[in-house]
């Protein structure tokens, strides 16, 4: 049965990677690996990133294509909407990419690369990874532009179920033609601490950017009720962000500078060792399709306390979580009941029980089936695919029409220019770590 | 309970997102309880043909006193005001003012009056300094470009104007004023500027600058006043001062007169009713998805 699973020859595309860091990077790269180790070929395409431009291989020679363009806007490329046909087109060509993957609805790159990708005729397939308003302007034209590049897909992942409803929503295609495919956490790096903490004190953990969306102000009035209804509690705070003078000031003016230590900046790296030292792990985002931070957590062997917002609900059964309204009294209310759960809470069996919940292989697996779904969909041209475009708006569905045939008319003066037989094509490395996961 | 061919129990689909792919179920499995939680047009006010009319009244009578404006800067402009009389017009407009605030105030206090009067004082003799300074301000730049800028700010100024309320607020409101309301405030100042820099001697230019001034600056929250303590007298002073409008722009340029005249039209009765008819594609959507609002106020 294994042998006859198809191999995939996959591009991922987004603005978002390596050498930022993020949901979505790790996203993509975990994914990637997984699915190398499963056979499939991967390449992945962003921006330039500082002086990183050109192909470069990254672990289990994951190829890497920095291309040569810009960020201009909070990591995003300039959308030029058709200057990236030619640099797409090479590069789908030259690794004979028969699915493109597009991650992340607010990537520039990851649309156009869509758009190019379904006038050469590859099947496309498409992640979200946020939550999306539906009333002010700046979400009003992302909508727009989702629709237009969801109208022509083959199938769209969603990271939770309240994601896969936001979407649906949001673009107006079929909800049969969206997979909800969870993120994962890598349980062998986020390990709990060999020796239990004492339980004389309770230490609670918060590593999030301290912005108004992750809801650094509800931070800012639960901590002091909580120091001061529970003398025994001490609070980690670690990250940066525009939010954390006021949490400054609100230490100096309750005097909880021995109760609230506040680390700064945690690379990558040592958030595991900052997540150790706690015994729960607090988490005040206003909005979250799915939180990553929560599965670390948890994984490590904390008791999670989070805001019931978006996708959060779906992530963890109801013992390991606690789960509030997102306003201060409520939450007080939630850091109670888990103080008094924790006694009954061990970090190892937490542990075992989260790599049987989740694991980057699983996520591998059944995004495969997705791409199986996405080759089985049937080739269609350009004349019966712009129907799919019409509707989407009296105005609109006539413009993305117009951009869609200027966009096939630039292809094939391409194809004439410069012919795909002059493109070289790579030929296929073996992969170092061959075999397949039994999982 | 449902048992399957082999004769294991099916699991119920369950709303998670752990555990890995759900025995049964694919993972593009559309339960029953799709987009259940989603809630349309909770928020949406039911909006009746009558208040809109009647609610649109502010901006014909904000609109009015705007082309007042103008039509004294013509007069003057064509020399048939001059400066004294201007500035018997400047203290009768600011007693009237003046008075106004006072009766409209829920409290009367003597600690306001003496802000007040402090507040106006030192904005008077600041623009006295001041009207040389803008006597010769524009004296290289032609008149049409004049005319035709202040015109640009005018429509600007109209078009951003905040007519909820007033940028200006009296002592002890809440709301900020917003970035459109403070552009159209700075775009009227500039064109009163702009129109004093024409006029031939400094007590012709101070006299015109109080005036715009104290028009832009100090109608809006004289009205917004008026509006909070009774909305009958608000109604009948914009009747009134629509008219007065009218007559005068009358006299004074027909072209201008219609203009007004179909704004007015168009204003208070066809945008009312296109709203109305609008409202029907009203869809709003709230569910699980929504960023939650703190319900504290966040004071920096």
């Amino acid at each position: 049965m294994e042998e006859n699973r198809r191999k995939h020859r996959i591009l991922m595309v987004s603005d978002f990677f390596y050498p930022n860091f993020g949901g979505v990077e790790s996203h993509i790269y975990y994914l990637s690996q997984c699915l190398l180790k499963r056979g499939h070929k991967v390449v992945i395409m962003t921006h330039a990133y500082g002086n990183r431009i050109g192909v470069r291989y990254i672990t289990n020679n994951l190829k890497v294509y920095y291309i040569p363009w810009r960020p201009f806007l909070m990591q995003n490329t300039l959308p030029t909407f058709y200057l990236t046909l030619p640099v797409t087109r090479t590069i789908l060509i030259r690794e004979k990419i028969s699915i493109v993957h597009g991650h992340q609805a607010f990537s520039t790159l990851c649309h156009e690369s869509l758009m190019h990708a379904r006038t050469m005729g590859c099947k496309v397939v498409f992640t979200d990874h946020s939550l999306y308003g539906f009333a002010d302007p700046g979400s009003i034209h992302m909508n727009k532009i989702l629709q237009f590049t969801l109208a022509d897909i083959d199938h769209a992942i969603c990271v939770s179920h309240t994601s896969k409803e936001n979407t649906v929503l949001r673009s107006g295609i079929k909800p049969e033609t969206v997979f909800v495919v969870p993120n994962a956490v890598d349980t062998a790096m986020f390990t709990p601490a060999s020796t239990q903490l004492g339980r004389d004190e309770v230490v609670i953990v918060v590593i999030s950017r301290l912005v108004y969306r992750k809801g650094a102000d509800l931070l800012v009035e639960v901590i002091p009720e909580v120091c001061r209804l529970f003398p025994n509690v001490r609070f980690i705070i670690g990250g940066d962000g525009p939010k954390r003078v006021r949490l400054e000031e609100m230490r100096e003016k309750f005097s909880l500078q021995d109760r609230v230590e506040m680390l700064g900046a945690v690379p990558h790296s040592q958030v595991r060792s900052v997540l150790i030292s706690g015994h729960i792990f607090l988490n005040s985002s206003l909005t979250e399709a799915f939180c990553i931070a929560i599965l670390e957590a948890a994984s490590c062997g904390l008791l999670t306390v989070s805001t019931r917002v978006g996708g959060v609900p779906e992530v963890l059964p109801e013992d390991m979580i606690v789960l509030a309204e997102p306003a201060p009294k409520d939450m007080v209310r939630a850091i109670q009941e888990a103080i008094d759960m924790l006694p009954n809470i061990d970090p190892q069996i937490m542990h075992s029980r989260m790599k049987t919940y989740y694991s980057w292989h699983d996520v591998a697996k059944r995004t495969e089936i997705v791409y199986d779904c996405a080759m089985n969909s049937s080739n269609k041209s350009i004349l019966q695919r712009l129907p799919r475009y019409l509707i989407c708006g009296a105005w609109a569905g006539k413009l993305f029409c117009l951009v869609m045939i200027i966009n096939f008319i630039l292809w094939r003066l391409l194809e004439f220019f410069q012919p795909a037989e002059s493109i070289d094509e790579v030929p296929d490395m073996l992969s170092l770590c061959n075999y397949e996961d039994e999982s | 309970m449902e048992t399957d061919n082999q004769g294991q129990p099916c699991q119920k689909w369950k709303k998670k997102a752990y555990g890995g792919i759900q025995p049964g179920y694919p993972d593009n499995h559309t339960d029953s309880t799709f987009l259940q939680e989603m809630i349309t047009n909770a928020n949406v006010v039911k909006r009746d043909l009558s208040k809109a009319i009647l609610d649109s009244i502010s901006i014909s009578q904000y609109v009015s006193i705007v082309s007042l404006v103008v039509s004294i800067w013509t007069h003057t402009l064509n020399s048939k005001i001059d400066e004294h009389s201007l500035l018997k017009l400047d203290i009768c407009l600011l007693a009237l003012g003046f008075s106004v605030l006072l009766v409209t105030a829920p409290s009367f206090s003597l600690q306001l009056l003496v802000k007040y009067f402090l507040n106006i004082s030192f904005f008077t003799s600041g623009l006295y300094v001041l009207a040389p300074v803008y006597h010769t301000l524009t004296r290289s730049i032609s008149s049409d470009s004049i005319w035709a800028l202040t015109v640009s700010l005018l429509v600007i100024h109209l078009f951003l104007h905040d007519y909820s309320g007033s940028t200006i607020r009296p002592p002890g409101a809440l709301n900020n004023p917003k970035l459109t309301s403070n552009i159209s405030l700075n775009a009227s100042i500039v064109a009163s500027v702009l129109i004093a820099s024409r006029l031939p001697s400094r007590l012709h230019v101070f006299a015109i600058m109080l005036f715009s001034l104290q028009v832009f600056l100090f109608a809006p929250l004289v009205m917004f006043c008026v509006k909070k303590y009774s909305f009958r007298v608000h109604l009948g002073f914009s009747f009134v001062l629509v008219g007065v409008t009218l007559a005068i722009t009358y006299q004074l340029h027909r072209l201008f007169f219609g203009t007004l005249l179909v704004l007015i039209v168009f204003i208070s009765v066809i945008c009312p009713y296109w709203l109305i008819r609008i409202q029907e594609y009203k869809f709003e959507i709230n569910g699980p998805w929504d960023e939650a609002k703190l319900c504290f106020d966040i004071s920096e």
